[in-house]
């Protein structure tokens, strides 16, 4: 049902059943918002987008209250700008003022809205840190509760996207904190260290330890390239972040299809595999293969000093033809069965596929199966 | 990565034994972690986990929990001597640090916001035992058992139309049989023979306005309630009496717990309700035991329970203990705190009359609401109108403290000034005081000048007829009418400063805010900070103006009713002592402790 209501003047129309904040949004209205996130339940805890709407006696939270027929709202009206200032310099006075050693300086988005409101550190403020920097053990999640305003979208990303319940809220009045299980380290309270509370952390409360101070949020030192990952068969995208020709980190995509801005442990942390030493970036095969001559029987501890079972490299037309040689051989002398195949998540369907007629077909065998069924 | 195992703990079977009492319902995670408390005095993080994990909650809403509500703690306490640190306590002189002095060894002694045993000031809670009035000069005895002597209320006073107060001192609270030899439950029976329609339409043609302080009207919450289609529907009486100055809902309760039970159960029927739980603050233990005691009689008499009296309506009365937190007594916290989970406020609408309890069509009244209706059920609307001149119908309870002669509750019609209060009720003031201000309504009332004394009171935030949605004639209202409130008047003379009066209701605010919306969480804390300085004379230029500006800001942006009622006593004690402020921030200001 459509229904007509009015902001800041503009007659426009609104479903009925919308929020004042979605109406706006449709017609390209701005209202600032903080603790409200699109891919969370609305809670209005942050009062950052009031509105004042005639006749009311309070101002409303744009992002929970329903709009009704005939509705004047006023989004930028003296009194809001003023609430909100001074909502925003509430924050400041428990938060960290210090935005050049922070992390995630330019993708905070309180560091945003104050420099739109141009609301400074009260001088009474931040007195102090209160809670210890890097509390937490958890290897990939940095902790400085120091930076949190409490908006609770960390508390809300655990339970409603990864569903875990990691984080809560305790304490009450000025004393409330952000805690995870019964005030524990994340580890002891379940966390599987996916990191959605760091991707919707919309301060440095929470940020990534392994990259912390390489200046993923510094958008004029980085690049970012959106790609898929490649663990796994669900396609997630993500942007990797890239800074002078090296990936320092992996940023969610908000508008990633397939999951949106949440990943797992493996896609946002686990990125270090491509600048790795050991990564391999060439075909390699063992000497004696390479130059002829028998395997010698070894033990494992004497391996390494056998010069015939070295890794050598070679160009890939070499590694393979060895690869189907051998598979042959054994095929032939073993018989089909003595050969199994499994493939990798990393494959993608196609490449799967392929290996599926390889081992069918090819080798004549059904010992084929899949990393992602173990 | 990390090479900590974590290993696998077996709940223990202590906590399993309580959660299985308690049919391991996540709603019941308070109760269970209050007879922990109570069993070891502290709830270590291991029994706060096992508790979660038996009632299959993640560890979190525990710990939230734990943390939250102020008689749950980390801490280990035993034979606690909780101090009341409301403002009446406050005016008598009653300080943490001296019980800390003076107590026996072995006690622990902490502080608490208002026990709502005003009319007992200065009051402490022992273990769960109440104790009023008692100096720190009798602090042994108390530890050894002294507990003061109540007030009493079987006097009447000159000029009270008792109606709710009726029975008190003429029955046995404990007694079922003297409830019914003077006619508590005839109103029921009289309900019982009319349809639920025509039982809420009278309460609705009497203009009950309910008595929690906003003065909504009961009959017609009960008639939104009843024509939902959802069913079940809940009833839940608020006896979270948590307001400083407020415990006329205590006195109800410990004089006639039947009158209660009657009412709750007309609003039943008329809202066609199966249960009703009364939230009862955790203060109040001796008081939920009494009217656990009261419905196991009346259960007995088939005047609860199943088919009541013949008929086909069910109904039954739970009591639910809250553990110490301000912010249950507004309704939707209370739902919440009811669910077991931290008591913090909902997002309105959908109000609780659509979506409450469980999301169940509810009912939430005050005590005093419910006792009224067994009269006007039974007398009929048009005898509750005739009852008072005044626009608004019925009697109200009040209470009376601070420096006047007779300081306690009374009853009477509507349509009092407050001169009529401390001159015809209160006595008048204690020789050798003079009347300064008086803070009326409840800790979240307005702070009223001698000038204000002949104002009509009355409910200025009510949806009364005529009341006007004009923001600037609101805030005229709000600074130049008496705020009803839950019907409380402390009366402070020359010598309370008001800057100093302020820094208290701030630091109950500040003690009590959920945390939940920013204005509220950190505007109470820091206006508490200026009002130290100011009240301990180091105020410096600005700060009038600064709390101007929170107060404002917490009307305007708050969350929930704590937030935005903060500022009635900020705005009328900075519009009204102006003067006394201004001084404050000088250089020659002096420390204002009283």
């Amino acid at each position: 049902m459509t229904i007509n209501i009015i902001i800041n003047g503009k007659k426009i129309e609104a479903q009925a059943g919308q929020t004042i904040l979605q109406a706006a949004k449709e017609h390209d209205l701005h209202i600032p918002t903080l603790c409200y996130h699109k891919d969370l339940s609305p809670t209005g805890n942050c009062r950052m987008c009031v509105v004042e709407v005639k006749g009311g006696r309070f101002l409303q939270a744009a992002c929970v209250t329903p709009v009704w027929e005939g509705m004047d709202i006023q989004t930028d009206s003296e009194k809001v700008v003023k609430d909100r200032r001074l909502t925003l310099q509430l924050m400041l006075a428990n938060h960290t003022a210090n935005c050049a050693c922070c992390d995630v300086s330019n993708e905070c988005e309180l560091q945003e809205l104050v420099y739109e409101y141009q609301a400074e550190t009260p001088a009474w403020g931040t007195k102090g840190t209160r809670y210890k920097v890097d509390s937490d053990p958890n290897p990939f999640i940095h902790v400085d509760m120091n930076k949190c305003i409490l908006c609770r979208r960390c508390v809300q990303a655990c339970a409603e996207i990864q569903v875990r319940d990691v984080w809560g809220v305790a304490y009450r009045g000025f004393q409330e904190q952000i805690v995870a299980g019964a005030g524990t380290t994340l580890l002891e309270a379940r966390c599987e260290s996916c990191g959605q509370c760091v991707a919707y952390c919309p301060t440095g409360a929470l940020s990534t330890k392994i990259n912390y101070g390489q200046g993923m949020a510094r958008a004029h030192q980085v690049t970012k390239v959106t790609t898929t990952c490649s663990y796994c068969g669900v396609g997630c995208q993500f942007d990797l972040v890239v800074k002078r020709g090296k990936v320092i980190g992996v940023a969610s995509n908000p508008n990633s299809p397939v999951n949106g801005m949440a990943l797992c442990v493996k896609g946002r942390f686990g990125y270090d595999y491509i600048h790795h030493p050991d990564r391999l970036t060439k075909p390699k095969v063992r000497r004696y293969l390479l130059e002829g001559g028998e395997k010698l029987k070894t033990n494992r501890k004497s391996e390494i000093a056998n010069p015939k079972l070295e890794w050598v490299e070679t160009d890939w037309d070499t590694a393979l033809n060895i690869t189907a040689k051998k598979l042959g051989e054994a095929r032939d002398y073993f018989g089909s069965d003595s050969i199994g195949i499994l493939t990798s998540a990393k494959c993608l369907n196609e490449e799967n596929y392929l290996m599926n007629k390889l081992a069918r077909q090819v080798i004549g065998t059904n010992n084929i199966d899949h990393c992602a069924r173990l | 990565m990390t090479n900590k195992k974590i290993k696998y703990n077996p709940i223990s079977p202590e906590v399993l034994e309580i959660a299985e009492e308690h049919h391991h319902t996540s709603e019941a995670v308070l109760e269970v972690l209050k007879e922990l408390q109570d069993r070891h005095g502290v709830l270590s993080r291991e029994t706060i986990t096992d508790t979660a994990r038996a009632l299959d909650l993640p560890a979190n809403r525990a710990f939230g929990m734990a943390t939250f509500y102020s008689m749950l703690s980390l801490e280990e306490r035993r034979n606690i001597l909780r101090v009341c640190d409301g403002p009446v306590c406050w005016l008598k002189k009653a300080g943490v640090a001296d019980w800390k002095e003076k107590a026996a060894p072995g006690w622990t002694v902490e502080r608490t916001s208002c026990l709502g045993l005003c009319d007992h000031a200065p009051a402490v809670l022992v273990n769960d035992e109440q104790a009023g009035p008692v100096t720190t000069d009798e602090a042994q005895k108390v530890c050894e058992g002294w507990r003061g002597v109540p007030t009493e209320y079987s006097q009447v006073r000159k000029g009270e139309t008792r109606v709710m107060t009726a029975l008190i001192g003429k029955i046995d609270p404990d007694s079922i049989e003297d409830a019914l030899a003077n006619g508590v439950y005839d109103g029921l029976k009289s309900a019982l023979q009319k349809t639920p329609q025509q039982v809420y339409e009278e309460v609705e043609a009497s203009g009950l306005q309910g008595r929690g302080g906003a003065g909504f009207p009961v009959g017609r919450k009960w008639k939104f309630v009843a024509s939902e289609k959802r069913t079940p529907r809940y009833i839940v009486c608020n006896a979270d009496e948590s307001e400083p100055l407020i415990f006329k809902d205590r006195v109800l309760i410990d004089t006639n717990p039947h009158q209660l039970l009657e009412g709750i159960t007309i609003g039943g029927y008329a809202c066609g309700a199966s249960d009703a739980w009364i939230y009862i603050r955790g203060e109040y233990e001796y008081q939920a035991r009494r009217l656990e005691r009261a419905i196991e009689q009346v259960e007995a008499k088939n005047l609860l329970g199943k088919n009541i009296l013949g008929t086909s309506f069910s109904f039954n009365i739970h009591v639910h203990r809250g553990a110490g937190a301000y912010i249950c007594g507004e309704e939707t916290a209370l739902l919440e705190s009811l669910e077991g989970k931290r008591g913090e406020p909902r997002l309105r609408p959908p109000y609780p009359p659509t979506y409450g309890f469980r999301g169940q069509p509810t009912a939430v009244n005050n005590v005093e609401s419910f006792c009224a209706v067994p009269h006007i059920v039974k007398n009929g609307a048009e005898w509750w109108r005739n009852l008072t001149d005044d626009p608004t119908p019925g009697t109200k309870v009040y209470m009376i403290l601070g420096q006047v002669n007779k300081p306690g509750l009374f009853e009477a019609p509507f349509g009092l000034t407050l001169r009529q209060v401390i001159e015809e009720f209160g006595g008048g003031m204690i020789p050798g005081s003079t009347f300064n201000f008086a803070l009326c309504g409840g800790a979240a009332g307005t702070i009223v000048p001698p000038a204000l004394m002949d104002s009509h009171i009355d409910y200025s935030s009510g949806p009364l007829k005529g009341v006007t949605r004009d923001i600037k004639a609101m805030e005229k209202r709000w600074t130049q009418v008496i705020s009803m409130g839950a019907g409380a008047f402390l009366i402070c003379d020359q010598n309370v400063s008001p800057v100093a009066f302020l820094r208290e209701l701030l630091h109950f605010f500040a003690a009590e805010s959920c945390g939940k919306c920013t204005p509220c969480r950190v505007g109470t804390w820091h206006s508490l900070e200026i009002l130290d300085r100011m009240a301990e004379g180091k105020g410096v230029k600005g700060d009038t103006e600064e709390l101007k500006m929170l107060a404002a800001l917490m009307q305007d942006s708050s969350f929930c009713g704590l937030g935005q009622s903060v500022a009635i006593p900020m705005k009328s004690a900075l519009a009204h002592f102006g003067a006394e402020f201004a001084k404050a921030e000088t250089a020659e200001a002096l420390p204002v402790l009283r």
